[in-house]
């Protein structure tokens, strides 16, 4: 067989190839109904062999391959439809369809559960096989169905026989594999293999022996005995049942050796040493590849069987390459902006430009670089100067030992707690409190201050009372002479606007500021440590002395503050909470000494209340003032009240002096009707203004109203209202407190009462709604229908009245936008010019009137959003950047 | 620009024991950062959100719902930068405070202010005294950086009054009711004793207006560009100013008018009337858009603030009346001494009030960040007392500076805290140069709104007409020609492309022959012939040689 020759191997020897084609011979012998298509197939396979003799090293593609090259044109075709569906749905909707190749997967391992998986070799068996097949229209399912397994009875279906195997013996799948792996040299030898295997098997005389792999393998072996002698074979294939005892026997003679059919045993001497160089090749050849190629080939499908396992797998093939894309796609489509030449294609892709590198001596490639580098490096500041700080940082980090470093932290901590601000405010107050505390320390205290007074003036070191009052009138002098802001200097200045111009001026009140912060600081610093002026108070009052420094202490106290951030523990919700109550406990306790205290004296300052200076004052302005202190902090009032004798206080608190003054309380209106009447306002507030010199002005328009205030107040506040600045009040509650705006509300009345403005805007009102409402028209001619003219009676035209009515739908009442509002009309007519620029219908992909409304919702102008929001919503879909537009080398995502 | 926090919400009303209830408690617990950026995010959308957004979890097309979700995002996004893009806003506004709760700030007195001020702001208080002309009106630009004054008597000048350099100055003789810049500097409208005539920045009279007879107020709109004039006769007229055309002339029916007044927000008019009732209008429709009786006597004077919120009109009634325009309620009633001649309303929302011879300023009569309005006691500012009759007063752009016009002049008085601190220069500017103004000017006409526009809510274009297909049919005009479409087409030739072809290539994918295809067919064949027998001629007419020239069209 010519076509044997050339197939693939073209070393094979003569006489193995003589002896090969017996076997096939014998093969033909054997199948009687298939002998026609034998050589038909022959025929083919003559020519496919031919064919691949001209290229034998090639490894020319398999049809699957070849398939496989056309196959995917066919699937892209397909997947542009597919696209198409896709442009249209555009939407994550691509399941759908993924649908029809997901069925179609499905399909395809129906087919594969049909037959083996594994056609790699049976495949290529196929090429000319069943050309008498193509015609018949058979279902690629149907093609081949029980009844062809019938008909193929006598084949083994290796792919089948071989999943049976797979669960029992994963070595034969290896070399399944393996053999798949190269398609086209195995084919060769699979042919070769198949002869021989047919011819075992016609020895053995049927596949059911096959079903383990023993008894494949004794298969094996009587192959080679019968290989042995070819009349050895004739008898085999005469006795074709009887092969069993042989081949026991032969089992038996446990000669394992593989003896083929040589050209020894046909009697052909090998002389010619390039024969035999091949023959030896050969017999390696055949060593290397008979323990993997033992299984047997199995009848080749039917070509369209074949073509559409071929055209499945392309399919799935191209469809998983196809579906990567999917990814990208999806994200192009829904993406904002796409921007060509796109980022993947770009020349400096993989560099991170979005930070700067640290600078190295590596990386310094520019000299500006350098030279900072250098300047770096000389200032200490380089790279290395870092790391050596770092070393020398780090064994004093190291010093401490874990446990040292930990026993330190859980002090810190304990003190931390430890120093809770509150607690130890709470101590301190109570420390305060205490009767006890207080009566010891009083006396030893002042007695050591008295000693430490004594022992400086001896020293020296402080004046001696003379002098100190030769201080104090050197202070009142210039008190007295000096330039102060209360002065009438200042006051002129202020007035005559010359700080704007004149330096002098200028030099003056910074004067004055200057000494008015060192005074106040020389009084700060009497309250805190006992000075000698303290002494001489305390000298004065003991009682009073003592009450002072308790409220100096009170006011440490309460002005008690550790300041620093506590621990994490103390910044949580609960332990500030905590530390609130107790805050606020302590804060009482104060408060409550502070009660005490003053209850004690008899300058009640009632600091805690918010007091109302020189403004509700009632009855005779005779009355002695009391001392009040501004109520801005309690802590200050107190410390006030502490320190009330000195002169030198009130200049802080303007207010304290103006009251303490033996000024004439200025009675205001009485506060029974009018009493925040403008009159009084006005009156109290140049009392405020003016001080002192205009008092006497102020007493008599005081006095005057004071002394009509009882009687019905009109007539008075009348003349005033004339002095005072006419301003707006309120309109109800105001005006009833304003009789001129009585008396002019009353005269507007008068004066705008003959025009019903109010009535007739509720008539047109009534008159426009019942215009705009459903009406109903009647359109009853007379005479239509009925008779006319003269001589109808009444009855007669009042029963053809109604005959005809048209129904007009309007804005019903209750419809109307203005329904509830009070006065006013709100015309419900359309506006038809605006109507222009409405939308008629409803935009296409929106569902409901908001979603459409709300599309439009925010202005594109810059003038409405910022710069950014502006751009990005006016940025192009596609933005086209000078160069190189490459297609996608690969997917995005 | 005030922007109220989320810490005092918009409608929270208080129980009479001070209690506010809560609506919506959170439960659930959230990171500190996390409520930081809720906070931000709130705040952004209280202060630049429009409306609130429409939930897109119950949309089914999928498509709808990532647009609409990105949208939502978008917009989101745009409020947020809004809010972050407030660190531009560099400069602060501030009213005057008192120390104590003795002291009152209507006391402090204008030679005070500027005693205290810098110069360059004591500069800004000044008193022009033109006494021998007649009480004056003014006006001011909408950059503020020039007047206009026109005395009754005939009597017009212009300056830049901050440079105190006069621009043009006219002795009209004859008697003049009102005086306006339009769009910029350049233009001024002056109603004079018949007509109305506009002259520019050099007191050139350009135009005399003679539609517009025996004009008592004028405004101007200045987005749609339209010069509105509301005659003794009751006629309110538009006019054009950038086309000269006559927009609308709508007869108000309800006598001479007292006041006039526009709303900035949507550029409706506010008419008030003799009896008492303010009318609006649009130039769209001849009855008034709404009616609302305010006063009970003529209604004197008119003001609408920045936002279109809130209006305040006074009355002869001794009362002034300040409403929420937007729902039509009246939010507080006030009296005045007398009947208060001149309204206006700052930027910020001050509120001058000139009457007799005084003007006060009210702050916070309203604020749209509380939900109920607080009736004030007492005002913030006062001037005059000096025998000085107010004839108008007007806020000053920009400035804190109150312009108050006089039977002896023109006095402008410092109120702290009337301007807008942060100007916008996209919208107005008004440091602008001469380029800028010009430019501005250009932009401005190209962005020019039509007058169509007009209407209560400006927001409504674009939105769906809501009126059912049996409404629409009822309102058609059944008499009206029906349109040709492929006439239509065939006029609105673009280029080479004509509309037939266009039309004829989409059809072909369509393959649907109609009529009108057939149509369109025809008469794109006969405009070929017509082309090709041009072409045959010129090829005949320049002959042989030349024919390769002939342009075939």
């Amino acid at each position: 067989m010519p076509g044997r020759q050339s197939h693939g191997r073209p070393v094979l020897p003569k006489g193995a190839k003589g002896g090969s084609g017996g076997g096939s011979g014998s093969q033909k012998s054997k199948k009687a109904p298939r002998k026609s298509r034998d050589t038909i197939r022959s025929k083919a396979l003559d020519a496919f062999a031919i064919a691949e003799a001209e290229v034998p090293e090639s490894r020319p593609k398999g049809i699957r391959t070849r398939d496989l090259e056309e196959e995917p044109e066919r699937n892209q075709k397909r997947n542009r439809g597919d696209d198409d569906d896709f442009d249209e749905d555009d939407d994550e909707d691509l399941d759908e369809d993924e649908g029809p190749p997901r069925k179609k997967k499905a399909k395809k391992d129906d087919e594969f559960e049909g037959f083996s998986g594994d056609d790699s070799d049976e495949e290529e068996w196929h090429v000319g096989v069943n050309e008498d097949d193509e015609d018949s229209e058979i279902d690629s399912d149907e093609a081949f169905g029980e009844s062809d397994e019938e008909k193929f009875d006598g084949y083994s279906f290796g792919g089948k026989k071989k999943k049976g195997k797979k669960g029992e013996d994963d070595e034969s799948d290896v070399e399944d594999d393996e053999s798949l792996g190269s398609d086209a040299i195995d084919l060769a030898t699979a042919l070769d293999q198949f002869s021989e295997d047919e011819s075992g098997e016609e020895g053995s005389g049927s596949g059911e022996e096959e079903d383990s792999d023993d008894e494949s393998s004794e298969s094996e072996e009587e192959e080679d005995d019968d290989l042995d002698k070819l009349d050895s074979l004739q008898n085999a294939i005469s006795g074709f049942a009887g092969g069993d005892s042989d081949d026991e026997d032969q089992a038996a003679q446990g000669s394992k050796q593989k003896t083929k059919l040589s050209l020894a045993d046909l009697g052909l001497n090998v002389n010619d040493p390039t024969i035999k160089k091949s023959l030896k090749l050969m017999k390696k050849e055949e060593k290397a590849t008979k323990s993997g190629s033992s299984k047997k080939l199995a009848v080749p499908l039917a070509k369209r069987q074949q073509d559409v396992l071929l055209r499945s797998a392309a399919y799935e093939k191209t469809s998983e390459t196809l579906e990567k894309w999917i990814g990208t796609v999806k994200h192009n489509r829904r993406a904002d902006h796409l921007i060509f030449p796109l980022a993947q294609n770009a020349h400096d892709k993989g560099l991170d430009n979005a930070e700067l590198q640290p600078l190295t001596h590596k990386t310094t490639t520019t000299d500006l670089e350098q030279t900072i580098m250098a300047i770096m490096e000389e200032s200490g500041l380089g790279p290395t100067a870092k790391a050596e700080a770092a070393q020398e940082a780090g064994p004093d980090g190291e010093k401490l030992s874990q446990a040292e470093w930990q026993e330190l932290q859980r002090q810190r901590r304990r003190e931390r707690e430890l120093h809770s601000r509150e607690q130890a405010r709470a101590k301190r107050i109570k420390k305060i409190k205490s009767k006890a505390y207080r009566r010891i320390h009083r006396k030893e205290l002042a007695k050591e201050e008295q000693e430490e007074h004594n022992r400086l003036v001896e020293a020296g070191e402080i004046d001696s009372d003379d002098e100190r009052e030769a201080l104090d009138r050197r202070r009142a002098l210039e008190r007295v002479g000096a330039r102060h802001r209360e002065s009438k200097w200042a006051k002129l200045g202020k007035k005559a606007g010359r700080a704007v111009w004149d330096d002098n001026f200028r030099s003056g009140l910074t004067e004055i500021t200057q000494r008015k912060e060192e005074l106040r600081r020389r009084i700060e610093g009497r309250a805190k440590g006992s000075d000698d002026e303290d002494d001489s108070d305390s000298g004065d009052s003991e009682g009073n002395y003592d009450k002072n420094r308790l409220l100096a202490e009170l006011d440490a106290a309460e002005a008690f503050d550790d300041g620093e951030p506590t621990s994490q523990l103390m910044n949580m919700g609960f332990m500030r909470r905590a530390e609130e109550l107790r805050k606020k406990e302590n804060d009482d306790l104060i408060g409550q000494i502070r009660r005490d205290l003053n209850s004690d004296g008899e300058e009640v300052d009632e600091d805690d209340e918010p007091v109302d200076i020189g403004r509700r004052q009632f009855g005779m302005g005779n009355s002695a003032p009391a001392v009040k202190l501004p109520t801005s902090s309690s802590r200050k009032a107190s410390a006030k009240a502490a320190n009330a004798t000195e002169p030198v206080i009130f200049k802080d608190a303007p207010s304290l002096q103006r009251n303490a003054a033996p000024e004439p309380e200025a009675p205001s209106a009485p506060g029974v009707a009018g009493q925040w009447s403008r009159v009084g306002v006005e009156e109290r507030k140049k009392s405020k203004k003016v001080p002192q010199g205009r008092v006497d002005e102020l007493d008599l328009s005081n006095y005057a109203l004071s002394a009509a205030a009882p009687k019905s107040s009109k007539p008075a506040r009348k003349t005033a209202q004339v002095v005072v600045e006419q301003e707006h009040g309120s309109d109800d509650e105001d005006a009833l407190h304003l009789p001129m705006a009585i008396r002019d509300q009353e005269l507007i009345k008068r004066a705008f009462a003959s025009e019903d403005v109010a009535g007739e805007f509720e008539r047109e009102k009534a008159e426009v709604v019942k215009e705009d409402d459903d009406k109903e028209i009647d359109n009853t001619l007379p005479g239509w229908g009925s008779w006319g003219g003269e001589g109808v009676s009444k009855r007669e035209k009042a029963r053809h009245k109604g005959r005809f009515v048209t129904k007009v739908e309007g804005v019903k009442q209750k419809d109307r936008k203005d329904f509830k509002l009070k006065s006013v009309i709100i015309n419900e007519k359309r506006v038809k010019k605006n109507s222009q620029f409405l939308a008629s219908q409803l935009p296409h992909p929106f569902e409901s009137q908001q979603q459409y409304e709300r599309s439009l919702r925010i202005p594109v102008g810059p003038e409405w959003t910022t710069k950014e929001t502006f751009q990005q919503a006016t940025k192009p879909r596609v933005i086209i950047k000078q160069g190189i537009i490459a297609p996608m080398s690969k997917p995005m995502l | 620009m005030d922007v109220d926090t989320v810490d005092a919400p918009l409608a929270r009303v208080q129980n009479e024991n001070g209690a506010v209830a809560v609506t919506g408690t959170r439960t659930q617990l959230r990171s500190k950062k996390e409520i930081e950026s809720q906070r931000r995010i709130k705040q952004a959308h209280k202060a630049y959100g429009r409306g609130s957004r429409i939930d897109v979890r119950g949309i089914r097309d999928k498509k709808l719902r990532r647009n609409l979700n990105n949208l939502e995002n978008k917009y989101e996004t745009a409020a947020l930068k809004a809010k972050e893009a407030e660190i531009l806003l560099e400069n602060q506004g501030g009213f005057l405070e008192p120390e104590t709760e003795l002291e009152r700030t209507y006391k402090v007195r204008q030679d005070e202010i500027q005693k205290e001020v810098g110069i360059e702001v004591a500069q800004k208080r000044f008193d022009l005294k033109l006494d021998a002309l007649g009480p004056y009106v003014c006006d001011f630009t909408r950059t503020g950086r020039n007047l206009l004054l026109a005395g009754r008597k005939g009597h017009v000048a212009t300056m830049d009054w901050r440079e105190g350099k006069l621009g043009c100055e006219l002795q009209l003789g004859e008697t003049i009711r009102d005086a306006r810049w339009l769009h910029n500097n350049q233009y001024f409208a002056v109603a004079q004793k018949k007509y109305v005539y506009i002259y520019d920045h050099s007191g050139v009279e350009l135009h005399c207006l003679k539609k517009h007879v025996e004009v008592s107020h004028m405004e101007f709109l200045p987005y749609h560009f339209l010069l509105a004039t509301l005659g003794i006769n009751g006629q309110l007229k538009y006019q054009d100013t950038s086309t000269g055309n006559i927009v609308a002339e709508i007869p108000t029916k309800m006598g001479t008018p007292v006041s006039l007044t526009q709303n900035p927000w949507n550029a409706v008019l506010h008419v008030g009337h003799q009896n008492g009732t303010v009318t609006l209008w649009s130039p769209n429709s001849t009855e008034p858009l709404v009616k609302l009786l305010a006063h009970r006597g003529p209604v004197r004077s008119l003001a609408v603030d920045r936002e279109g919120r809130y209006m305040v009109s006074t009355g002869q009634d001794n009362k002034m009346a300040v409403w929420d325009i937007r729902m039509f309620k009246e939010v507080n009633n006030y009296f005045t001494r007398s009947p208060a001649s001149s309204v206006a309303i700052s930027d910020t929302g001050l509120t001058a009030v000139g009457w007799g011879t005084h003007t006060t300023i009210w702050k916070g009569l309203f604020s749209k960040a509380s939900a109920t309005q607080e009736k004030v006691q007492s005002p913030y500012m006062t001037w005059g007392g000096e025998g000085r009759t107010v004839e108008r007063v007007k806020w000053c752009p920009f400035e804190d500076v109150l312009g108050i016009s006089h039977n002896k002049g023109f006095s402008s008085a410092i109120i702290p805290g009337a301007g807008e601190a942060n100007y916008d220069a996209l919208e107005v500017n008004p440091l602008e140069t001469k380029k800028q103004r010009q430019e501005g000017e250009v932009k401005a006409l190209l962005n020019k709104l039509r007058p169509e526009m007009i209407a209560l809510d400006p927001n409504f274009i674009g939105n769906l007409d809501l009126r059912s297909d049996q409404q629409k049919r009822a309102e058609k005009d059944l008499d009206a020609a029906p349109v040709d479409s492929v006439e239509e087409m065939r006029n609105r030739a673009r280029g080479k492309n004509t509309a037939l072809k266009k039309f004829l290539r989409k059809q072909k994918k369509k393959n649907i022959i109609d009529e009108k295809r057939v149509k369109v067919e025809e008469m794109l064949k006969r405009q070929q012939d017509r082309t090709d027998e041009k072409h045959a001629e010129k090829v005949e007419e320049l002959g042989p040689t030349l024919a390769r020239f002939a342009r075939k069209q």
